[in-house]
């Protein structure tokens, strides 16, 4: 027996025995779901997370759009409304120019490479394959989707089980996210049902740039992160 | 008794009474604004606090669960009884894969059991990343509040400590000295072999760990380096992945003020295959310490419900005033003065449960309904009962009490005694209570007196 066997025999252990009814009031019903079957974890998939991905919003309410973009300026996330791709990828050239940023990384997802595909030569364009680690550091933005919008918070949540996204969207200063519109959810809830269905190792929910209050509770943005986060609303034409 | 004189300390330092002031009472506006606009608060409160309860009652059971499920979606679990235990095995799991520096996001678990000094002790330089641990560490002093660790500091102190550490211009300017921060961390971030981060919330039917943030360094702890180590003390499991949203709701809003923090990270094991992104390796280390003793009695189980959002501290009239430090624990504030005495044993911080005026403001924020008063008045119980059993102030004390309950129930006696004492003009030493406050002279007339001889001219007239 290993040393942390014996430790997790002693935990249990002391967990019932302090938990044991004391002649008072005995412990409730049990909610619990016998552990004597393990479940799917035993089988190997990730248990609770059915693999595959879910639909869009059948039809993200205007209401739903207008409030996402309202708290998207409240926490500080710039945000672009663009109607096809061909306007997207203006819109992006655009963003990317005002900011100016040269070196460009892009994830694998096919909208975001077909959108880099159309920058002119002003741009380098880095491949994520062969990124190193110090490649990835010298970026000027990352340029990714999100797999779905928080309404009631103007959060981007992203999926590793749908792109990587997970490093070029937090190292580079900028991040540029494109989000279909009708991946609007309305409330914290909705999109927590929505990524629980979704087999993604990492899910990472977004609100705005990188930030810290830690000197005398001053906002500053783009700490560790992102200084700017700009989302590319993509209206469906 | 370190407590009393580390707090004069604390009260006789203006500047750190100033920043304290600044501090607690912009996060004490920003919480209640935040909260504001949450029509059912009340109600998101009764339902955590009974999830955790929920949790509490069948942890066993939960963490079984949610071990299962880490360890089939590719994590590996250890279980740690007390610290040393914790700091050797991120130690070897350190040494095994060859890792020099260790990049660490905010956990308090991992200064509670010392991490740091321990892997220095083993060779292994760990960094600390987030922007307040950071400078504490640079300082080589102790962070003063669950949330902003460095919250002691003035700009102009961390400016002349960047200029000694980094070797930057000094500035006063707080945009300057975050990104001299940011960049000499960038370095550290880029040689990591191993990030260590604690855990805010663990899923049972997943096996998925959530991290609350805003700047960043947790995503970077957590998706850079090979190998990453998540402490979590055994309290932080919950049952279902959707009781997520109403912790969400509580933790920021009390903690910050803000709706949401910048970055929530929900990771379940490890990359499924070798192009994803992320560390090879997830190791979640399951920290005991003087936890499973609190299930024991529900006045001490619901110190267990902990989100550790820093509201009771910055509501405290103590904390306020005093600050972290003084506390001489890890965890400052009401519920450090709960914790504390609970992980370490009474023996260690028995004085805790006194820094505390017993007025409630603790309970009253606090998003998981803690009795803290409550706790707090059970283990000074705890202590007198130790107490009692030695030496002659106790038997003194309890004489005393014992004397003073036979004369408030009877009273013919209470009102004799009392006429004794208006006679002689003598009013009790009481000790430490009598030591910083003028207890008003008795009345030449009591109360009773003046009642009857009211009522009678009342009834005369």
């Amino acid at each position: 027996m290993t040393d942390s066997d014996a430790a997790r025999r002693d935990i249990l252990r002391a967990i019932r025995e302090n938990l044991k009814p004391r002649g008072i009031a005995p412990r409730s019903a049990e909610p619990v779901q016998s552990t004597a079957d393990p479940g799917p974890a035993a089988r190997g998939s990730p248990p609770g997370l059915r693999p595959g991905s879910v639909g869009p919003v059948e039809r993200a309410s205007p209401d739903a759009v207008t409030r996402f973009k309202a708290q998207l300026a409240a926490v500080g996330a710039q945000c672009t409304l663009a109607c096809g791709e061909p306007d997207a990828a203006r819109a992006l050239a655009r963003i990317l120019t005002d900011a100016g940023a040269r070196r460009v990384v892009g994830s694998d997802a096919p909208l975001v490479q077909r959108l880099l595909s159309t920058l002119g030569h002003d741009f380098v364009r880095e491949s994520l394959d062969r990124l190193s680690r110090d490649d990835l550091f010298a970026c000027e933005a990352g340029v990714t989707t999100a797999q779905w919008g928080i309404a009631e918070t103007g959060t981007l949540v992203l999926e590793s089980a749908r792109e990587r996204s997970r490093l070029l969207s937090l190292v580079p200063p900028i991040h540029v996210a494109v989000l279909s519109t009708r991946c609007i959810c309305e409330s914290l809830g909705d999109a927590l049902d929505r990524v629980r269905q979704a087999a993604s190792h990492a899910i990472t929910f977004i609100t705005g740039p990188s930030r810290t209050s830690d000197i005398e509770l001053t906002l500053v943005v783009g700490v560790h992160g992102p200084q700017t986060v700009h989302v590319l609303l993509l209206e469906d034409v | 008794m370190s407590f009393d004189r580390d707090a004069r300390t604390a009260l006789a330092d203006g500047q750190l009474r100033g920043a304290l002031r600044h501090a607690t009472t912009l996060f004490g506006e920003r919480r209640r604004a935040a909260i504001a606009d949450v029509p059912d608060w009340e109600d998101a409160r009764d339902r955590a606090r009974a999830i955790k309860d929920e949790t509490l009652l069948h942890l066993d059971r939960y963490l079984e669960q949610f071990v299962a499920n880490a360890e089939g979606a590719g994590a590996r679990v250890h279980w740690a009884r007390d610290a040393a235990q914790a700091c050797d095995i991120i130690a070897g799991i350190a040494e095994r894969r060859g890792a020099r520096t260790v990049v660490k996001s905010k956990s308090m678990a991992s200064e509670e059991i010392r991490l740091n000094a321990a892997l220095a002790a083993r060779g292994i330089a760990a960094v600390e990343t987030d922007l307040g641990e950071y400078i504490v560490q640079l300082a080589g002093e102790e962070p003063s509040h669950i949330v902003v660790p460095a919250i002691h500091k003035t700009k102009g102190q961390i400016a002349a400590l960047f200029a000694a550490k980094l070797g930057m211009e000094p500035s006063d300017d707080v945009t300057r000295l975050a990104a001299a921060a940011r960049q000499a961390l960038r370095r550290r971030f880029a040689e990591a072999d191993l990030g260590v981060s604690g855990v805010n919330f663990a899923v049972a039917e997943t096996g998925t760990i959530l991290i609350l943030e805003n700047e960043g360094n947790a995503r970077l702890t957590t998706s850079l380096p090979r190998t990453h180590v998540a402490l979590m003390g055994i309290e932080k499991v919950i049952p279902r992945f959707a009781d997520l949203e109403v912790f969400l709701r509580l933790l920021p809003r009390s903690g910050t003020g803000q709706a949401l923090t910048a970055y929530q990270s929900l990771l379940t094991g490890t990359k499924r295959q070798p192009v994803d992104e992320g560390p090879e390796e997830l190791h979640i280390v399951l920290l005991d310490n003087g936890r499973s003793r609190m299930l024991a009695s529900p006045v001490t189980r619901q110190t267990l419900a902990c989100i550790r959002c820093g509201a009771c501290l910055n509501a405290c009239p103590v904390y306020r005033q005093i600050g972290g430090h003084a506390y001489g624990s890890v965890y400052p504030g009401p519920i450090g003065a709960v914790l504390t005495p609970q992980l370490l044993g009474m023996g260690e911080s028995a004085e805790l449960p006194y820094a505390s005026s017993l007025c409630g403001a603790c309970r009253d924020v606090c998003p998981v309904k803690i009795d803290i008063p409550a706790v707090l008045l059970h283990l000074r119980a705890q202590t007198v009962a130790r107490r009692a059993s030695i030496g002659t102030r106790a038997l003194l004390e309890r004489l005393a009490f014992s004397a003073y309950a036979a004369v408030m129930a009877r009273p013919r006696l209470f009102e004799w005694v009392m006429g004794c004492a208006r006679a002689v003009h003598i009013v009790p030493p009481l000790g430490a209570w009598t030591k910083w406050r003028d207890l008003r002279p008795l009345a030449p007339r009591s109360f009773r007196d003046e009642w009857r001889a009211g009522l009678h001219e009342t009834e005369g007239s």
